[in-house]
């Protein structure tokens, strides 16, 4: 069989920047997710009249740093009577998923790794992946706390997707595509062309949904159910130590600044500057440079406003929680998205 | 008896059932009705008070008399909240045969007071539904009761686990699931057991005790009355004044000792700050169990300078020291006064702030209101005390019911809710604090100059009985004493107000989501050092095994070293 030596440097090349484009991604979310637990912690301290963090490093900010090499230190302990395969790859299940979704994320012009066309429904169906790890994770950890919180996270999760998907798609329709990059692309301009300032009050509406239930889905205070430290001492992960522990930790917060990423694009014009001549001129490499620190700014902002809600809000009960979903936001997505149909349909394509 | 007493309408009742009754009532002390009856009598009697005649059952005294008489004595106090009285129906019980019918299937406060006094000294309740070992560890000797005479507070008693009390079988298809003995949210060790249809929690089964520390024994057999205040003080890491306030007010009642103005005023203001404290460190931590730490945090910063008040005035945080039998050890100077004055109206300011934000908090209500009711009739009959009866309608607040230090002059008001749900007793408690900085204030207006210890010559006189119960921020916190000879008490009895309120959370939690059983047992702000106070312990870490003292010091030996 004869080898095409140029299609193998292709190849080579093609895997390298796979590689490539792998690490720095992981480095990425393990570098948002350090901050973002910091940036928790100096803002509910704030909010609680409280100093937080202010020892390690200047103003603090080795402090997490220096808790995430003790986690790394710590006794790595698999409990009697667990199924022991299944305990181990669970952290895995809930992990990869949340990192794989950010495969599709436009950081800025020219900086998603794969701009997929069905970008929308990849990150819906790769994130619900996560729910197996969980409930791997309470079962096979033979504790009864453990299982309670598999019960809820599956209850909850499996509630919560549905009104995501609604709200996600509305700014789909009004773009009329599946692809991240496109939705953002039809956003440039100023402030004025972000979806959240369009379609009134279509895509508020949907702006809302996927916060609240983007917040359940990521499993953040007030809707940490399937954790609740008081309710059932730590949920899914009780059982958990060490490195495993760890990974279940990086997975919530890398999905929290998933979700505020997902706002950003499909919400707040994804990487496009606010006002023009903020950096809306440039051009190559300029452009790219400047859109991706307008992307972090706004999701910074957004991580802000998620901290900001988990400290000033007590945790809702599971049967009201269903009640949200079910009887809440499920009709009014539905409803919203009727409207938006009819709203597309009969007045933005005519 | 006074001439009011016999006026008194519960009176009329239990000597139209009761006609001979009336030549054995005594009262030494005003508002203590003392009557010794037959042990046929007594069970009758009680019942008939209770149920009839609307009493409130505190507690049962057993005491090992066979130094002095030869046999055993139990007494039930009684109380009559409306009409201000105590009433102790007290039997003596021959020592080779110490039974008496038990009162619990008709009166079902009486529950654990009746296993308690069987455990501690060996009175069998006769009929009792569930006589289960209650206060004692679960390796503890049978037969061995450790309050009688015979035992030194020293005595080391050899382990036998298989005397454990048999668990409460859960009912058909329900799982067992284990909220203690070391729980996240509930900081001290109590082992409720739940069962669980699904979320929802079709019955609990309770095993606590784990914290005695002999408290009872010591002032029966070591110490002498100016030293239990001091360690009656240490019961609790919260109401100390409360209890020492109890236990130095009931031997003054007892030995008739007037006790200046000034140091009444004292004692109250005293009072009135712990229960500031108390009740601002329960909203923190309510918010906490709801995962609503902001309140905590905010609340404990709030309450922070009322310690450093406490410590100006008596020179702790906690654990003050105050109390002696006849007066208080520290003055409140004028300057102390402005102190708290400013500080008081800096703490109504920011508190009334929190109050307004949770009066109108939605979110807070959803997960408060109509969850872990505790009905009007369930509050009354399982005998529940301080805010979680008065957020169930139930009107009574020692303070005005049985006053004490010197709130007959401070006209205090109670706070009564309808709501009998955690909302309820929440809105009791902060309403309270508002009260209590009133109180304060009046207190410091009123109080009288004058000495602040009373002259106390020779010894106190033996074999004197003295109530006092103080209304904790918990709730009625009962002491009873029995005076003795070498100027030491012959029996010390404390009920704290978690007792009662303990034996009525099954009945809050029972059909509540999961989510809500600790908010439930959080409501009633439970205090188990205060309930327990005997003995060693041991813990059950899981169903099957029980490990010994020394088997989970060895353990954790082993985990440190490596």
């Amino acid at each position: 069989m004869q080898i095409d030596t140029a299609q193998l440097t292709a190849l080579a090349i093609e895997i390298a920047k796979i590689l490539a484009a792998a690490v720095c991604i992981l480095v990425f979310i393990l570098l948002v997710v350090l901050y973002v637990v910091l940036k928790l912690r100096w803002v509910i301290a704030r909010i609680q009249s409280r100093l937080g963090p202010n020892r390690t490093g200047p103003w603090g900010v080795l402090q997490t740093v220096a808790d995430a090499i003790k986690l790394f230190q710590k006794e790595d302990i698999i409990p009697r009577g667990a199924d022991r395969w299944l305990f181990t790859i669970a952290p895995a299940i809930v992990f990869i998923p949340a990192y794989v979704v950010y495969v599709v994320i436009p950081f800025g012009k020219g900086l998603t790794v794969r701009p997929l066309d069905v970008g929308v429904v990849y990150v819906t169906a790769i994130s619900s992946i996560s729910i197996i790890g969980i409930i791997t994770a309470g079962w096979a950890s033979n504790n009864k706390w453990s299982l309670l919180g598999a019960f809820r996270a599956a209850s909850q999760l499996i509630a919560f997707e549905v009104p995501v998907i609604l709200a996600m798609c509305i700014p789909v329709l009004l773009s009329g595509s599946l692809n991240l990059d496109v939705i953002v692309q039809k956003q440039a301009g100023s402030i004025r062309d972000w979806n959240l300032f369009n379609a009134f009050p279509m895509c508020q509406i949907a702006c809302l949904m996927l916060l609240i239930a983007g917040l359940a889905e990521a499993n953040t205070t007030p809707f940490d159910l399937m954790e609740a430290e008081s309710e059932l001492v730590a949920g899914f992960n009780t059982e958990y130590s060490g490195m495993k522990f760890a990974l279940f930790f990086l997975a919530e917060f890398a999905e929290a600044f998933t979700l505020s990423a997902l706002l950003v694009t499909l919400f707040l014009g994804g990487y496009n500057p606010p006002v023009h001549f903020l950096g809306g001129g440039l051009t190559g490499y300029w452009f790219s440079l400047v859109s991706l620190v307008w992307f972090l700014v706004k999701c910074w902002l957004v991580v802000v406003l998620i901290l900001w809600i988990r400290s000033t809000f007590p945790r809702v009960r599971i049967d009201q929680l269903m009640n949200l979903s079910w009887k809440g936001l499920v009709p009014v997505g539905l409803a919203n998205l009727l409207v938006t149909g009819a709203y597309v349909g009969l007045w933005v394509a005519r | 008896m006074s001439p009011e007493t016999l006026q008194k309408k519960f009176l009329k009742g239990l000597t139209e059932q009761f006609p001979d009754i009336l030549g054995k009532l005594r009262e030494y002390v005003p508002g203590q009705l003392i009557a010794v009856l037959s042990r046929d009598e007594l069970p009758k009697v009680t019942k008939y008070a209770v149920n009839q005649l609307g009493a409130r059952f505190v507690i049962t005294v057993a005491t090992d008399q066979r130094d002095k008489t030869g046999d055993f004595g139990i007494s039930y106090i009684l109380a009559f909240d409306e009409e201000k009285q105590f009433l102790v129906l007290h039997s003596n019980l021959p020592a080779d045969d110490p039974r008496i019918e038990s009162v619990t299937p008709d009166v079902p406060a009486a529950n654990w007071a009746e296993r308690e006094a069987y455990d501690m000294v060996g009175i069998v309740p006769e009929g009792h539904p569930d006589p289960r070992r209650l206060v004692l560890p679960d390796d503890f000797p049978a037969g061995i009761h450790p309050l009688r005479k015979e035992y030194e507070y020293n005595t080391r008693f050899p382990s036998e686990p298989q005397n454990a009390p048999p668990r409460m079988p859960p009912p058909e298809g329900s799982t067992v699931v284990p909220l203690g003995p070391f729980y996240p949210t509930l900081e001290e060790p109590a082992y409720f057991r739940l069962f669980l249809d699904g979320e929802r929690v079709v019955g609990s089964d309770y095993r606590g005790f784990y914290n005695h520390r002999a408290v009872e024994k010591l002032g029966d057999s070591e110490l002498n009355y100016n030293q239990v205040p001091f360690v009656a003080q240490q019961i609790c890491g919260i109401c100390g004044q409360v209890h020492s306030c109890a236990y130095v007010e009931a031997v003054e009642r007892a030995c008739e000792i007037e006790t200046p103005m000034r140091a009444k005023y004292i004692r109250t203001i005293l009072l009135e700050l712990e229960r500031i404290h108390s009740h601002l460190l329960w909203v923190g931590l309510a918010g906490h169990i709801i995962a609503f730490d902001t309140v905590l945090m905010q609340l404990w910063r709030i309450r922070e300078p009322v310690m450093w008040l406490m410590e100006r005035v008596t020179g702790n945080r906690k654990h003050y020291s105050s109390n002696l039998v006849g007066g208080v050890r520290f003055d409140i100077t004028l300057e102390a006064a402005e102190d708290i004055r400013r500080v008081l109206d800096k703490v109504e300011e920011e508190f009334k702030a929190v109050v307004d934000a949770v009066l109108i908090d939605t979110s807070l209500m959803a997960r408060l209101k109509d969850v872990g009711i505790l009905t009007e009739e369930n509050a009354r009959a399982l005998g529940a005390v301080g805010p979680t009866a008065r957020g169930s309608n139930v009107a009574i607040d020692c303070r005005v019911d049985h006053p004490y230090a010197a709130y007959d002059q401070l006209d205090v008001q109670k706070q009564v809710q309808d709501g009998c749900d955690c909302w309820a007793r929440t809105l009791v408690r902060l309403y309270e604090v508002f009260e209590s900085i009133r109180l304060v204030r009046k207190a410091l207006d009123q109080m009288p100059g004058g000495p602040i210890m009373a002259k106390i010559d020779g010894s106190l006189p033996a074999d004197r009985i003295g109530l006092c119960s103080v209304e904790a921020a918990r709730g009625e916190s009962h002491h009873y004493v029995r005076t003795g000879d070498n100027n030491r008490p012959y029996r010390w009895r404390l009920r704290a107000p978690t007792y009662p309120n303990l034996q009525a959370v099954g009945c809050m939690i029972q059909g509540v989501n999961l989510a809500d059983v600790p908010i439930c047992i959080g409501s009633y702000d439970p205090c188990f050092s205060c309930t327990e106070r005997v003995e060693t312990l041991d813990v059950n870490t899981n169903e099957i095994r029980v490990y010994t003292r020394e088997e989970l010091q060895e353990l954790s030996r082993r985990k440190t070293l490596g």
